[in-house]
C-alpha cells in the first residue's frame, strides 16, 4: 500500500510541484495519473521513491515512510520500487542483459557487480524477466541496437528484475509510436495482472488512460483535482483537470 | 506557404574586427618585449648554415652500439608510467565530477588536487624526483606517473561531465548504492574513452621520457643530454632520427587502435 498524506513537494528556488496531496493506492491497483506538463506528475511518481524527497507532509510505501528515511532505509525501500522511464534510460554501450542486472544491483555485493560475476539465480531473474516481455532473444544484444520499444521493453524488464511490489511508470510510451505504444501498455497491464504488482502510471494521452486505466487520478498545478474510477470519468472531467478544452494533441487515436 | 514577416537580416557585428587588431597589436607588443629579431636570424645565417653541417652525417656505426638498450629503458619507463598513473586516475575521475561525486567536499577537493598536480610541468615532477629518490629511471618513471595522472584525471572527469545521467538515475531508483550506480551505470559509458586517453598518455610519456634524461631521469635523454654536452651533433642527430622513428610508428598504432574504440 502507498500512502501519501497532507504531502507538498517545495523545489530550490520556491515552485511548489505538489500541494498537500492525500492519496491511497491498495495493492494489486493499476492508477494512471493525468494532468498537463508541469502539473506535478513525474514529482508525484518521484516521491514514491524518494528520488524527490517530499519537503512536507508523508509518504508511507508498505508501511515504511519515505520523507526522512536514512539512505540504507531509502535504498531498502526503493529495492522494492520498480521506475520506468520515458527515454528508456539504458546503458546503450552495454548489452541488454547487463541492463537488466541492473536491478539486481541492490542484491550483490560492488565486487560481484564490478567484475560481472552475477550469482546464478539473479541471471535467471534477469533472464525470467526479459522473457515476460518477451524479447529475451535480445539478451546478448548491444542496447543501443534495439528499436525504441524495445528499449523501453528493456526498461521494463530492468524493473522487474527487482522483484517489486511497485512499478511507477513515468510517461512510459511518450517518446514511442502509436502502435508501440499501445505493445507496452498491455505489457504493463498484463503485468499487473499476472504478477499483481502495484502499477502508477503517468499517462498524457487520455484516451491511453481511459483505454488501460482502472482508476484515474488528475492533478492541476500540483494538487489533486480528481480521483476516483475511469468509467466515471467523462470529456468535461478531462477539461476540469486540464483547465481548457481538449484539443486533438491530447488524444492519441490509434487502436493497437 | 506558412504567413509570418520575414525577419531583418542581422546586422553584422564588428567585434571581430577589433579582437583581430587586439591580437595583432599584443603579437606586436609582445615580439618587441623578448627581443625578437628577423635581421638577427638572417645576419647569422651563415653560423647557422655551419652548425647544422656538424649534424651530418649522423654517426650510425656508434647508434647501434649505444641508443638501443636506453631507448628500450624510456619505452618501458612509458609504459610503466601511462599504467600506474591511469589506474590510480579512475577513481579520482569520478570524484571530479559533478555527476559521480559522492558529495560536494569530494568534488571540490579532488578538483583542486588535480589542479595542483597539472600546474606543475613533467620536467619539474623529473626534477624534484631527482632530487627525492636519486638519479635514474625510477625518478622517471615517477614523474611521469603524476604527468599521466594529471591528463587522465582531467581528461576524464570532463568526459564523465558529459555522460547521460539518465542510467544513473535508473539505477540510483532500483536501490542501489552509490558506488555500485556509478559502476553500473556510468562507467561503462565512458570506458572506451578511458582506453583511448590512455593510449594517448602513452604517446606523450614516450615523447616526454625522452627528454626525462635531461635532468637525469633516465632513458634516451640522457645519452642525448651527453652527447650534445661533447658537441658529437652527428651523434645527436642519430638519436634525434631513432626517437622520431620510434615515437612515430608508435603514434601510427595508437591512432588505429583508438578510432577503433570511440
Amino acid at each position: 500500500m502507498i500512502e501519501f498524506k497532507n504531502a507538498s513537494v517545495t523545489y530550490r528556488g520556491g515552485v511548489r510541484a505538489l500541494r498537500n496531496i492525500n492519496l491511497t493506492i491498495h495493492d494489486g491497483e493499476f492508477i494512471v495519473i493525468v494532468g498537463l506538463s508541469g502539473a506535478g506528475k513525474s514529482t508525484l511518481l518521484r516521491a514514491v521513491n524518494g528520488l524527490v524527497p517530499v519537503t512536507e507532509g508523508s509518504v508511507v510505501v508498505d508501511g515504511k515512510e519515505v520523507a526522512g528515511a536514512s539512505p540504507a532505509d531509502l535504498r531498502e525501500i526503493r529495492s522494492h520500487v520498480g521506475l520506468i522511464f520515458q527515454t528508456f534510460n539504458l546503458v546503450l554501450r552495454t548489452s541488454v542483459l547487463n541492463n537488466v542486472l541492473m536491478g539486481r544491483l541492490s542484491k550483490v555485493p560492488l565486487w560481484r557487480s564490478t567484475l560481472g560475476m552475477w550469482p546464478e539465480e539473479d541471471r535467471e531473474i534477469a533472464m525470467q524477466s526479459l522473457e515476460r516481455v518477451g524479447i529475451v532473444e535480445k539478451a546478448y544484444v548491444r542496447a543501443s541496437n534495439l528499436s525504441g520499444g524495445q528499449q523501453q521493453r528493456v526498461g521494463i524488464a530492468r524493473a522487474l528484475a527487482q522483484e517489486p511490489k511497485v512499478l511507477l511508470a513515468d510517461e512510459p510510451v511518450a517518446s514511442l509510436d502509436p502502435v508501440t505504444s499501445h505493445i507496452v501498455m498491455r505489457d504493463l497491464q498484463r503485468i499487473n495482472r499476472e504478477l499483481g504488482i502495484t502499477t502508477f502510471i503517468n499517462l498524457h494521452f487520455l484516451d491511453l488512460a481511459r483505454a488501460y486505466g482502472k482508476r484515474m487520478v488528475g492533478l492541476r498545478a500540483g494538487e489533486l483535482v480528481y480521483d476516483g474510477d475511469i468509467s466515471d470519468v467523462s470529456d468535461e472531467t478531462f477539461r476540469e483537470i486540464y483547465g481548457r478544452a481538449i484539443t486533438p494533441d491530447d488524444i492519441m487515436e490509434i487502436k493497437g | 506557404m506558412s504567413e509570418g514577416v520575414r525577419p531583418a537580416r542581422p546586422k553584422k557585428s564588428i567585434v571581430p574586427y577589433f579582437v583581430a587588431a587586439a591580437v595583432l597589436a599584443f603579437t606586436v607588443f609582445a615580439a618587441r618585449q623578448v627581443g625578437f629579431s628577423l635581421s638577427q636570424i638572417a645576419n647569422n645565417f651563415d653560423t647557422a648554415r655551419d652548425f647544422i653541417g656538424r649534424f651530418f652525417p649522423p654517426d650510425w656505426g656508434w647508434a647501434k652500439e649505444n641508443v638501443p638498450g636506453p631507448m628500450i629503458e624510456t619505452i618501458q619507463i612509458a609504459i610503466l608510467a601511462s599504467i600506474i598513473g591511469c589506474t590510480f586516475a579512475l577513481p579520482v575521475a569520478f570524484w571530479a565530477s559533478k555527476l559521480t561525486a559522492n558529495n560536494r567536499w569530494v568534488y571540490y577537493i579532488d578538483k583542486w588536487f588535480l589542479n595542483v598536480i597539472r600546474t606543475i610541468p613533467d620536467i619539474f615532477w623529473a626534477m624534484l624526483f631527482v632530487t627525492g629518490v636519486g638519479l635514474g629511471a625510477f625518478a622517471g618513471v615517477l614523474a611521469l606517473i603524476m604527468f599521466s595522472f594529471s591528463i587522465m584525471g582531467k581528461l576524464l572527469s570532463e568526459t564523465i561531465d558529459s555522460a547521460d545521467p539518465g542510467p544513473l538515475e535508473a539505477a540510483r531508483s532500483t536501490g542501489a548504492g552509490h558506488t555500485q550506480a556509478v559502476q553500473a551505470a556510468v562507467l561503462p559509458q565512458v570506458l572506451p574513452n578511458y582506453v583511448a586517453y590512455a593510449l594517448y598518455i602513452f604517446e606523450l610519456d614516450i615523447r616526454a621520457s625522452t627528454v626525462l634524461g635531461l635532468v637525469g631521469a633516465g632513458g634516451i635523454g640522457r645519452v642525448l643530454e651527453a652527447q650534445r654536452s661533447f658537441f658529437r651533433f652527428d651523434r645527436v642527430m642519430a638519436v634525434v632520427v631513432v626517437i622520431f622513428v620510434i615515437v612515430f610508428l608508435i603514434e601510427q598504432v595508437s591512432v588505429f587502435v583508438r578510432r577503433r574504440l570511440v
